[in-house]
């Protein structure tokens, strides 16, 4: 079945650990860095290449 | 409670696990906790639908009948523009985000949003945002400029060269709602990619996060080139420049260009949250799971691609060469194919199934059929020689309109009556939701169909009074267009009695939902998903 | 819940009641659902193509809905219907049923209806082959100049409704909003190409009988091209904002035989003609204060209004303006900079002021400048001649 999610069991030890959440959070830290860092560059970049 | 550390609680900003709602400004002010953003954003679009929704009221009373009455042209193309940049800017995107809020979190299985104090940011850089756009008005009012913007949204160089502080006004403001756009958007990217529960993988994602996902592409990608295009308008205002300017050496035209480049995305913004929502709610009131999932992801993507390519449909009279205008006829067609897909799935989930018509179902379906009427319009205006009629015509205007309203507005009220039960805990009044339902199809249409028969008898858009062939129609379109606005009345009523209280609502709320939000209580836990659920 | 019902039933009076009173007025015969009368090849060109896309789009609409609303009453939980559970097409036959939709509409996209676009677009685009005369025209907030380079004429074209009609103080006249002081007047059967451009803002230049919209760019020349079959008078108005009163620059053009607009153009060169003699003539006082009053009213009323108050804070007025009250010309004759001859004849860059120099004759200016000078409450009491003007240029 597609589309649709079935929580298999509500089994308390499989939440993200302590460790797990840390690792997740620096990558969302980093890849918010990089979106921001595109978004930045198309705005510079728009002043500064001209029409041959 | 302890167990699981929740992301939100990493840092310093002195919140704990067990402190939760307090109240008062400096609560809202600083909270990180992705249902409070998310009820923020949302309580902010509905009171900038009523201001928006004003402005345009006074303007439809102008044009009950030819001459005129009540305001002079100057405010006439200020009240315009101003309607058409808060709907936009500061009810439908703050709208979608809040859905984005309060929903992804929930629907993903995660804790929270990736990074909690962006959240915050991105809110609260909308209200003064807002205030920026309106202030020139009441400035106005003191005798200081000459109000606000009055160039139409579109803000076309070189009128907008010319324009008061108004133009200066919606430059800055339309900055920060473009920061605010864009942190909002990363969030919800590296929220998605990131804190999705154990085993839920990209192809499992639910299809309203799948919408947000390509909407946060699509706002990263084109608001800086917005953004961009109006420092250049600053710079040849006040400094100098001439990039808009012939005389310098400049082109008025490439401000369309830069400025459709956002804008054309800017409409798949808008309905890409909602295309992803739409299946969730008809799938729930239909009894059957959602028809095509893959198919409709698909679509999204190809959406979000295509439409970075077509802008120039947007100006197809300001005397583009041959080619380009074959080429953005034929691109523009292409659009067709996605969208077709998408109206097929959802049509597919409701066949044999066993539909029931609670309220969000009538308005999901009520969007079916007029953004439909958008959609077929719009394929229309997709050709070139056809559009030299059409175009800057009030036929636009109705176009434009079937996809907004019926398609954004609709669609942003269709999802609120579908997960108020879930924000509030209570379900609202059914009777109220009908009532509303009924009044608003009814008016946009009696608003909206005249428009169209205006556009082809040749009235052109953005004008503050008329010939007289035009009496009859704008006169219907007036009646409509008070009877649409006092109806949502009854929604923001509807709201608040659900907010305050009623029938307690299940865990489950609809009978044939299907999606981890439905597992947590309604209302959810203050911090949504302490342990992950895990997807088989 | 009783006065809710009460309250339904007194919609429903209301919707009715506004359905009486709305058809009759609809159905009356003169009453447009459609694209005006086409008199151009391009619009009968377009009518024929936007008449084909409603009955593609209206067939498409009713068989997508039509499938639907079947649904809608057929597959419905009060009547018991079981859901099924399909989540797409299984098997080869729904397959098909699942494709042949999209085939359908990539054959309407391009075929249906990209075929006769590609021809229409090219025709439009075409405005060079066989073109028998150039008509320039050139938008400027708020009325149309057009030039016919071929025979020298050149004018402005601006509305001639009277503000007392658009305030609500008259009765509208029948083409209210739509009528000009000077049409223009073309040839019917030939090939106009049409040349547009703009002094200030975007404009653009729309008669929907015509099928033909096009901007005017300030800066840049555009271009489209008309062959009116029929004689006629044909109405548009400007279609792109541009500023207060956009909704008050009217296109108006009258299409008479080729003989009629041979004659028309002999009528106009000796008309022009002589208003270009008036510039070496010295005119009295009184002559260049009543011409003066007249330009004012049709070139500055509009911004500055009628009584020179202004409209602030955009349009400055000119009673009493430092500006207009200040000396006339340098000891020697020559232009003062940012004096109020200066600002009529070369505008004010970055304002809606612009350079009339450009649209008015000699006459004109030294008229209107007098008026300014010696109105309002202005008294100056100085006038300039058209001589004067014109060694200015």
């Amino acid at each position: 079945m597609i589309a649709t999610q079935e929580v298999a069991e509500m089994d308390l030890s499989t939440g993200f650990t302590a460790e797990e959440l840390r690792r997740r959070r620096v990558a969302s830290r980093r890849l918010a860095w990089l979106l921001g860092g595109v978004a930045v560059a198309i705005y510079v970049l728009g002043f500064i290449v001209y029409r041959s | 409670m302890s167990t699981a550390p929740s992301i939100e609680h990493d840092t310093s900003h002195g919140q704990h696990a067990d402190e939760h709602y307090r109240g008062g400004i400096m609560y809202w002010l600083t909270t990180t906790n992705h249902k409070d953003i998310g009820t923020m954003y949302m309580t902010f679009a509905l009171i900038m639908f009523f201001i928006g929704g004003a402005m345009i009221l006074a303007v439809r009373a102008e044009l009950f009948q030819p001459g005129l009455q009540l305001m002079q042209p100057e405010f006439f193309n200020q009240l315009i523009g101003v309607h058409a940049l808060v709907m936009i800017f500061a009810a439908l995107m703050p709208a979608a985000t809040g859905f984005a809020n309060w929903q992804i979190p929930l629907m993903i299985g995660a804790p929270d949003m990736a990074l909690p104090r962006i959240n915050n940011w991105g809110f609260w850089l909308l209200p003064p945002a807002a205030i920026l756009l309106t202030l020139p008005f009441i400035l106005a009012l003191f005798g200081i400029g000459d109000g606000a913007v009055n160039t139409g949204w579109t803000l076309y160089a070189p009128l907008s060269v010319q324009g008061g502080m108004g133009v200066d006004f919606a430059i800055f403001s339309i900055h920060i709602l473009g920061i605010s756009s864009i942190l909002g958007s990363i969030n919800i990217i590296v929220t998605i990619f990131n804190l999705r529960a154990p085993g839920m993988t990209m192809m499992k994602l639910p299809l309203f996060a799948w919408g947000w996902l390509i909407t946060a592409f699509l706002l990263i990608a084109t608001i800086p080139v917005l953004a961009g295009a109006v420092t250049m308008l600053l710079t040849d205002r006040h400094f100098g420049t001439s990039f808009f300017n012939a005389a310098g050496g400049g082109d008025p035209i490439l401000f369309q260009h830069l400025f459709w480049f956002f804008g054309h995305p800017e409409v798949y913004i808008l309905l890409l949250p909602i295309w992803g929502l739409i299946p969730h709610v008809v799938s729930t009131f239909s009894r059957k799971p959602i028809y095509g999932y893959k198919a409709q992801v698909y679509s999204f993507i190809a959406i979000g691609l295509l439409s970075v390519v077509v802008w120039a449909h947007h100006f197809f009279t300001a005397g583009l060469p041959v080619a380009a205008l074959l080429y953005f006829m034929y691109s523009t067609m292409l659009i067709s194919l996605p969208l077709a897909v998408l109206f097929f799935c959802w049509i597919a989930t409701m066949w044999r199934g066993a539909m029931s018509f609670e309220t969000p179902m009538l308005f999901a379906q009520g969007f079916i059929v007029l953004f439909g009427l958008a959609g077929l319009t719009g394929l229309v205006l997709a050709d070139v020689a056809a559009d030299a009629q059409y175009h800057h015509s009030y036929f636009v205007v109705a176009h434009f309109h079937y996809a907004l309203f019926a398609g954004g507005i609709m669609g942003v009220m269709t999802g609120v009556y579908y997960w108020l039960p879930k924000w509030t805990g209570h379900m609202f009044s059914e009777t109220l939701g009908k009532w509303h339902f009924w009044l608003t199809v009814i008016s946009f249409n009696l608003t909206f169909m005249p428009q169209f028969f205006l556009g082809l008898a040749g009235m052109p858009r953005r004008i503050p009074d008329y010939a007289l062939q035009f009496v009859e129609f704008n006169a219907i379109s007036t009646v409509g267009a008070f009877i649409l606005g006092f109806s949502q009345l009854i929604f923001a009523y509807n709201i608040w009695k659900c907010v305050k209280g009623g029938k307690k609502a299940t865990a489950k709320v609809w009978e044939g939902t299907d999606g981890l939000e439905w597992d947590l209580s309604s209302p959810p836990p203050h911090h949504s998903w302490e342990v992950q659920p895990v997807i088989k | 819940m009783k006065i809710l019902r009460r309250f339904r039933l007194w919609v429903g009076v209301f919707f009715t009641g506004l359905l009486a009173v709305v058809i009759p007025s609809l159905a009356r015969a003169d009453y447009s659902w459609n694209f005006p009368t086409p008199v151009t090849p391009i619009a009968r060109d377009t009518l024929e193509i936007h008449n084909h896309f409603m009955i593609v789009i209206t067939v498409l609409f009713v068989v997508v809905f039509g499938i639907m609303i079947y649904s809608m009453f057929k597959h419905r939980k009060s009547t018991g219907h079981q859901p099924a559970t399909f989540t797409g097409p299984t098997g080869t036959i729904q397959w098909v049923w699942a494709l042949v939709p999209f085939a359908i509409l990539l054959f309407i996209d391009y075929v249906l209806m990209g075929i006769p676009a590609y021809h229409a677009v090219i025709d439009m685009e075409d405005t060079r082959t066989k073109a028998d005369m150039v008509l320039k025209v050139t938008g400027m907030q708020w009325k149309w100049q057009y030039e016919y380079p071929d025979s020298g004429i050149k004018y402005l074209s601006t509305m001639s409704t009277p503000r007392d009609q658009i305030a609500n103080k008259e009765t509208k006249g029948e083409h209210y909003l739509l009528e000009v002081d000077n049409e223009v007047v073309l040839p019917v059967g030939k090939k106009v190409r049409v040349l547009l451009t703009s002094t200030d803002v975007i404009h653009t230049w729309w008669v929907p009988q015509f099928g033909v919209k096009r901007d005017a760019i300030p800066g840049f020349l555009r271009e489209t091209w008309v062959k009116i079959e029929q004689p006629g008078i044909y109405r548009g108005q400007c279609a792109e904002l541009c500023g207060k009163d956009h909704g008050f620059m009217p296109v108006v053009v009258r299409a008479v035989p080729e003989a009629e607009y041979l004659a028309w153009v002999d009528e106009k060169k000796t008309q022009l003609a002589a208003a270009a003699a008036g510039a070496d003539k010295s005119w009295s006082r009184d002559e260049l204060m009543a011409a003066g009053k007249d330009v004012y009213e049709k070139q500055c009323a509009v911004c500055h209004q009628p009584e020179g108050q202004g409209l602030a804070p955009v349009f400055p007025a000119l009673a009493g303006s430092k500006i207009v009250t200040g000396p006339l010309l340098s000891p020697e004759g020559k232009l003062l900079k940012d004096s109020h001859v200066d600002r009529v004849l070369n505008g004010k860059e970055g304002t809606a002021m612009q350079a009339f120099k450009t649209t008015l004759t000699d006459s004109e200016l030294a008229a209107v400048i007098t008026f300014e000078r010696n109105s309002f409450g202005n008294n100056k009491g100085d006038l300039i001649q058209p001589a004067q003007i014109k060694s200015l240029r």
